[in-house]
């Protein structure tokens, strides 16, 4: 199970929705949302700035596009992978399944891609199988469509 | 994990059986029932319990989020269906005004065709008049040259007259003058008499003829002027 999960996504019923199914797949203990890269990428340089990796999360969400922010979510990976010192499995959820998209989000350094849909549990049980390699960094770039 | 006392899962188990009121969200997740029958079941059904609320929920919320991403299309094709009425509106505003201007330059060549209608009207009474007059200097004229073929006709007339009527008494003084002069010398008048007498008779024949024929001239140009 996952301790810690961030959730970047500007649609906030979106977050009842990630928080409802993680924890009916028990897939985390705690999950924490936010609605901008903004937001996200000031928590990350404060812990990063701090040394502080108590409040870090384990494995981070992000959505491609995000509303009222000043970068989208491959943007944010990128930052977070090369500048706020990585340490965490990171990836992209969206309802794009653009492969140019998906190719910068690798570029970015992100570790998946999961699509958003109605049904969003089937993937994220897959996801829950396959997150000891994301954490072990042994398996290559996924795509959950 | 969390571990509890006797007491506080006494407490829980009571407080659930008396009120249904127990815990939910991920903290079961990381309680210890340390083998406690009784106090697993009461995990167990919190749990169930919250998996439950939390399934109808995310139905519901996923219910949500579809009629939100209905409307958000409903609310594009809206948008959408606005801008081509804005589109129509302008086009049609756009084809007003240049109705209007057409109806403006159809009303200004009205008025233009209205003025050179009265110009014309203006210049064909002008030429009407000016053909009135024209006819009626040609009647003038026609008047003034008829006159004039009639002064000179009388005059000529009168001139063949005058001549005719000095030749005839001309002729008639010398005639009569020679008769005269043969009587006074006593020479032979068998001639000069009745030569005298038949000439003198186709003079005054002739002098009445001629008179008469002028008055028939005259006559006949009378009428025949009228006629016209």
């Amino acid at each position: 199970m996952i301790e810690s999960i961030l959730l970047v996504d500007d649609e906030d019923l979106f977050h009842l929705v990630f928080e409802d199914a993680c924890s009916l797949l028990d897939i985390s203990l705690s999950l924490k949302s936010v609605n901008s890269s903004d937001e996200a990428a000031k928590m990350f340089k404060q812990w990063f700035e701090s040394g502080d990796h108590k409040e870090k999360p384990e494995c981070v969400f992000v959505d491609l596009n995000l509303i009222g922010s000043a970068f989208d979510g491959i943007e944010l990976v990128r930052k977070i992978n090369f500048e706020y010192g990585n340490h965490v499995v990171i990836g992209i959820i969206s309802s794009s399944n653009e492969p140019s998209e998906q190719a910068k989000a690798l570029q970015a350094g992100a570790q998946f891609w999961l699509v958003k849909s109605d049904e969003i549990e089937p993937r994220l049980e897959e996801f829950r199988k396959d997150y000891p390699k994301f954490k072990n960094r042994t398996s290559k770039f996924k795509i959950y469509k | 994990m969390i571990k509890f006392s006797v007491n506080t899962k006494k407490l829980l188990i009571d407080l659930y059986k008396s009120k249904s009121i127990g815990l939910e969200g991920n903290i079961l997740k990381l309680i210890d029932d340390e083998g406690d029958s009784e106090f697993s079941e009461y995990i167990k059904t919190c749990t169930d319990n919250d998996k439950e609320s939390r399934k109808k929920r995310l139905e519901i919320t996923k219910q949500i989020q579809k009629k939100n991403t209905e409307l958000e299309l409903l609310n594009s094709e809206n948008t959408r269906i606005l801008g081509e009425l804005q589109t129509t509106l302008d086009d049609s505003e756009f084809d007003k005004k240049q109705i209007e201007f057409q109806n403006n330059e159809l009303l200004s060549w009205k008025e233009e065709n209205e003025r050179i209608q009265q110009e014309l009207q203006y210049e064909m009474e002008r030429t009407i008049s000016a053909r009135e007059d024209a006819e009626h200097a040609k009647a003038n004229a026609l008047s003034d040259l008829d006159l004039l073929q009639k002064k000179i006709q009388t005059e000529l007339m009168g001139d063949i007259v005058k001549v005719a009527l000095g030749v005839i008494a001309f002729v008639a003084v010398v005639t009569t003058g020679m008769y005269i002069f043969s009587m006074i010398v006593n020479k032979e008048t068998n001639t000069i008499g009745p030569a005298w007498t038949n000439m003198f008779g186709i003079l005054l024949t002739n002098a009445f003829s001629i008179v008469g024929t002028i008055m028939g001239v005259k006559y006949a140009t009378k009428d025949k002027n009228n006629d016209c």
